[in-house]
């Protein structure tokens, strides 16, 4: 226990003691109850991280808008989520398929032929960005996926890939 | 207080543990081993979870700040060589990328909110008596006390490994000698506060 001071309180030029160690502990465990990380952050982060080409640009998230919010439509399960970055801007729709998985429709602006790489913890598709900048993928597993806006096999090594935050479908 | 000493003893011995174990991962990680760069994602995202959120952010824009953080380390490991350097380097750099988002942000962010809301600081909630003992309660409205700063670094310092107190104090700009190795003012006055409180309610 500390040392008590003459006021019989701990004083601040003290050196931590063990209540103090036990004290910040508690307020780990209290930070932990009150606000806490997505239990499954970490992994995500982990299965980005695990992206080859890190010469790449990283998008940010712009804006997302969840049609189930606005109860529109009981049928419309459709989310926008728009991403960006130093050279592009992603915009990205994900529908639901009736056999449960995704579809994910997607724009680049400025429009531009860009190779589309989809992973997903199993599986990697591809996709093509055409001269309207549009792609999709008309069947993807639920669960997290990372998209990387990469290059056209003719143009790498001069245009750099855009690596989009890992989302869940 | 013979048990409280003995878990004091523990919770020392395993804060310096850590903080020899989180030594050899970014060793490991500088010269390229991609396991111990995840394990250094898993240790510390929690640290850069709170960082992003006592910045003020929500908790998706919170997500792509600690993801956009650890991308950047990547390409900074090589100038990285003690924990304390890593520490100091996530710390800071989660805080400047909290901020340009909430100066991007064209959403409305709320201003000030409580962080401690989910706990209740009375018997009221019975059904969360279970999750919130009595101590963390008390703990709670002690901290709703402190200076929103003191809330912060004490926040924060928690997630970090012992010998590292003195680095994130410096990168919150407090003064030296705020905590660790001495105890400083923020613990200091949360400790009066709930001795005050003990006293009290005894």
């Amino acid at each position: 226990m500390a040392r008590p001071t003459p006021s019989g309180r701990p004083a601040e030029d003290e050196p931590l003691d063990q209540a103090d160690l036990a004290l910040l502990e508690r307020i780990r465990q209290l930070s932990e109850i009150a606000d806490p990380m997505p239990v499954d952050l970490p992994e995500r982060i982990r299965f980005a991280l695990s992206l080859p080409g890190l010469e790449a640009e990283v998008a940010r998230l712009c804006a997302e808008e969840d049609q189930r919010l606005l109860a529109a439509r009981a049928a419309d399960q459709s989310r926008t989520i728009t991403f960006g970055s130093d050279s592009l801007t992603i915009m990205i729709r994900i529908d639901s398929n009736s056999d449960g998985t995704a579809r994910v429709d997607g724009w680049l602006d400025p429009p531009q032929r860009r190779t589309i790489d989809l992973r997903t913890p199993g599986d990697a598709l591809l996709a093509v960005a055409d001269e309207q900048g549009r792609f999709a993928f008309s069947q993807v597993p639920r669960g997290s996926v990372q998209l990387t806006v990469r290059a056209e096999p003719e143009a790498a090594g001069t245009v750099r890939a855009v690596i989009v935050p890992a989302l869940t479908l | 207080m013979t048990p409280v000493e003995h878990r004091g003893t523990r919770l020392a011995a395993a804060g310096d543990d850590r903080g020899t174990r989180v030594a050899g991962l970014v060793e490991a990680a500088r010269q390229g081993c991609q396991d111990a760069i995840g394990d250094l994602v898993t240790e510390f995202s929690p640290l850069l979870w709170h960082v992003a959120r006592t910045a003020g952010l929500g908790s998706s824009d919170a997500e792509d700040v600690v993801q956009t953080v650890w991308v950047k380390l990547l390409t900074h490991l090589d100038g990285i060589r003690t924990p304390g350097a890593l520490v100091g380097w996530l710390v800071i750099t989660t805080r400047r990328e909290s901020w340009r988002v909430r100066k991007d942000a064209r959403r409305h962010i709320p201003a000030e909110q409580d962080w401690l809301a989910a706990i209740p600081d009375d018997h009221s909630r019975t059904e969360d008596l279970a999750i919130t003992a009595d101590t963390q309660r008390e703990l709670a409205a002690a901290m709703r006390q402190l200076p929103a700063r003191c809330q912060e670094l004490l926040r924060i310092v928690a997630f970090v490994p012992r010998p590292d107190y003195h680095v994130v104090a410096a990168e919150l700009g407090m003064p030296p000698g705020s905590i660790g190795p001495t105890r400083g003012r923020c613990l200091a006055r949360l400790r009066a506060l709930l001795d005050t409180s003990t006293e009290g309610g005894a």
